[in-house]
């Protein structure tokens, strides 16, 4: 079986802080730590190491990226080793997002470095293997690092992240316990009454801070966006009524009201009956108009943005924020009324 | 008071007739997967001529039979276009890889297809089927009246050492409207004085079915109620590790900020008249339930009681972002039902039951993978199963 490895211009002997530059370069065989790693895997092979300039590979990502993914192409290995690279965060950035890139094409990879370095949270779905702050964790790393990579190279099917010694990656596996739920609910709270807290589900929320006030919204263009799954009668673009993939923009064209007549919600998350009886309840165009000529806001978009937001995972309902609030940004608006249901 | 749970090994009839329904006995083993399922009800019957399934009085007392490996799955495909109901496939899988996802597979089951004549609207419908399969359940366990039982079980909950944790259970029980009702004795949960508490007894002897068709794999049937893992398992403690207090009744999907609050610290408050110095906390269903659940937990720990939340994920399985719908740092103490978007491998049955079209317009023989969250009860968030759900 086959590795490539991939490590800094340091570590490939090419030069400190002065070679930095240095642009993507690929070298035969095991080169540096990839020595004594080798010696950790086993019948897997070093057959080339990759190297880039730390300075390099932060300021002109997009290339360096694309030069190291193009040298995996043609060596197309079993399984991609990155590192370890410690404490140093722009070592640690770069071997985080070439093992997350790789693992995107489907190469096996796994990258080593200090817990806190930055490049965990870049290694996406690639694994990572937690390391000392130092080099001086190097002899303790290399053979977490070689069994793991091993272990992918042949394929194998791994098990947890404390059973095999990687990082959380925070992706989500399904399991059958020893235990129901119902037991384990027991334990955890008995444990909990005894001082001793534990979870199977760490929290944490994409929470989002309330924005500075709008200065003045009598100055002010302003957006009305809703997750209500609010379309024009008919849902001439299919909005699903559930786990969305998309949103909408409507034209208001200088309308008044959102007429029962002429639009409706076909949200699957609730009752939808009193809602389509008077739609500017949920897209609250009516009272929204009423503040324009009132002066209270300054110009109403003359566009309604819409989505369903049900059963929508919160990694694409953070991409339709995103999109949305990108157009709306463009076209000017300041501020937005946003409907939930 | 006791309660006396008796059980009878399954004594069926070659035939069973239901108006208005095709019935099925599948028995284990056979590679049958059924559709467009309602409701899963463990057949029951009172010698004392009480009903099983009460909408008075009171349950959890005196004795109740039941019949050992039976389950009665009442099935129907909604004929109106009604939308909340599209998408929500509900599957039980009696072979394949779905089959490991509940105890189903393990029993007999007894499939009642009910049919949805043209015109029919669907509440009618669904009143209709939920009534008659709860009858068709109690009289299945008729036979149990004439016969001599296999094993009886008390549940009776007696005076422990005062230096036992004192624990109790929070079962949240969903009301977002027609269709979407848990019943208590009856009544929709939001029309039944919740939060409240009862004898853990009355839980696991009919006092609560279901009539609710969310989310198939987060939903809690009946047969979850009737043979209860959470209140079995505090039973089991009581007396060893802990000091089972009691149950309370609450309702998910409140429908406003404010009476999700009121409802939170009055389910807190119930506990601590129960003496509760810590709660575990259940989920029915998604979305604004998962709210109401975490509302609850902090309401609970400000009043001074610890807490356990029990609920399912639902994540990409692909995406390594935040993965629960609301959170409080108060809920550092949760059980995960697994994560209901992960997939289940195709599997080509040898028969349908329930209907040939899932709802999707997929045919239900020749389905490629299907999710968790299509799988009847497969992520119930009263911990009746042991699916969990850990980072990778």
């Amino acid at each position: 079986m086959r590795a490539v490895h991939y490590v800094n211009q340091f570590f490939a002997g090419l030069g400190g802080e002065d070679k930095a530059e240095t642009p993507p370069t690929r070298l035969e065989g095991p080169v540096g730590p990839g020595r004594g790693l080798t010696a950790e895997l086993g019948d897997v092979e070093i057959v080339a190491t990759l190297a880039c300039g730390d300075d390099y590979f932060a300021e002109h990502e997009e290339d360096a990226l694309a030069a190291l993914l193009g040298y995996l192409d043609d060596d197309h290995p079993d399984v991609l080793v990155a590192g370890p690279a410690f404490g140093s965060g722009r070592y640690g950035y770069a071997c985080g997002t070439l093992a997350a890139a790789a693992a995107e094409r489907g190469i096996p990879a796994v990258a080593a470095m200090h817990p806190e370095n930055p490049g965990v949270d870049a290694a996406g779905k690639a694994y990572v293997v937690p390391t000392a702050v130092n080099v001086a964790g190097m002899r303790d790393a290399l053979p977490r690092l070689g069994r793991l990579a091993s272990a992918l190279a042949a394929g194998r099917e791994l098990g947890g992240p404390d059973e095999e010694g990687y990082l959380p990656r925070g992706l989500r596996r399904n399991y059958f316990a020893e235990q129901t739920g119902a037991e384990r609910a027991i334990e955890l709270l008995l444990g909990k009454l005894a001082g001793e807290t534990r979870t199977e589900v760490g929290g944490g929320l994409d929470r989002v801070e309330p924005p500075a006030p709008v200065p003045d919204l009598s100055e002010t263009l302003v957006a009305l966006v809703t997750e209500a799954g609010c379309v024009p009668q008919g849902n001439p673009d299919r909005l699903p009524s559930v786990r969305a993939q998309g949103w909408f923009r409507y034209d208001l064209n200088g309308e008044e009201t959102l007429a029962a007549a002429r639009y409706e919600s076909v949200h699957g998350g609730f009752d939808v009956t009193l809602a389509n009886e008077d739609p500017n309840r949920l897209v609250p165009l009516d009272t929204a108009r009423e503040l324009e000529r009132e002066g209270r806001i300054g110009r109403l978009h003359d566009a309604f943005y819409t989505t369903t937001g049900n059963g929508t995972p919160v990694v694409t309902a953070t991409r339709f924020g995103r999109e949305i609030a990108g157009e709306l940004r463009e076209a000017g608006v300041g501020a937005v009324l946003l409907s939930g249901t | 008071m006791a309660w006396e749970l008796a059980s009878f090994s399954a004594d069926l009839p070659e035939e069973i007739e239901v108006e208005g329904a095709e019935v099925e006995i599948v028995r284990p083993g056979e590679p049958v997967r059924v559709t467009h399922v309602l409701d899963a009800v463990e057949p029951r019957i009172r010698p004392d001529g009480r009903p099983a399934f009460p909408t008075g009085g009171k349950a959890g007392e005196g004795r109740t039979n039941r019949l050992d490996g039976v389950i009665v799955l009442s099935c129907l495909d909604f004929p109106g276009e009604e939308r909340p109901l599209h998408e929500q496939e509900s599957i039980v899988d009696l072979g394949g890889p779905g089959a490991e996802y509940a105890p189903f597979s393990q029993e007999t089951c007894i499939v009642v297809s009910f049919h949805a004549p043209e015109g029919a609207r669907n509440e009618e419908l669904e009143a209709k089927a939920r009534k008659e399969t709860l009858s068709l359940a109690e009289q299945l366990a008729a036979v149990t009246l004439e016969g001599e039982p296999v094993t009886v079980e008390t549940f009776e909950l007696g005076d422990v050492d005062g230096d036992l944790p004192r624990v109790a259970a929070l079962i949240q029980l969903s009301d977002l409207g027609p269709l979407y009702y848990q019943y208590v004795y009856g009544q929709p949960a939001g029309q039944a004085g919740l939060p409240r508490p009862i004898d853990p007894a009355e839980l696991l002897d009919g006092a609560v079915t279901c009539g609710e068709y969310h989310w198939a794999a987060m939903r809690n049937p009946t047969l979850f109620f009737q043979r209860n893992e959470l209140v079995r398992a505090l039973h089991r403690e009581h007396g060893t590790r802990l000091d089972f207090r009691g149950v309370v009744l609450m309702r998910g999907y409140e429908q406003s900020a404010d009476d999700k609050q009121r409802a939170a610290e009055g389910a807190a408050a119930r506990a601590e008249e129960l003496g509760a110095g810590g709660v575990i906390i259940t989920t029915d269903a998604g979305g604004n339930s998962h709210t109401d659940v975490m509302l609850t937990c902090r309401a609970c720990e400000r009043a001074g009681i610890r807490t356990t939340v029990i609920l399912a994920e639902e994540t990409d399985p692909e995406s390594t972002r935040p993965i629960l719908t609301d959170w409080v740092p108060e809920a550092d103490a949760i059980v995960s039902t697994g994560n209901v978007e992960e997939l289940l491998e195709a599997w080509a049955p040898g028969r349908v039951l329930g209907g040939d079209t899932l709802l999707d317009g997929t045919s239900a023989a020749a389905a490629g993978a299907i999710p968790v969250r299509n799988y009847l009860g497969a992520a119930n968030q009263m911990g009746q199963l042991a699916l969990g759900a850990r980072s990778g």
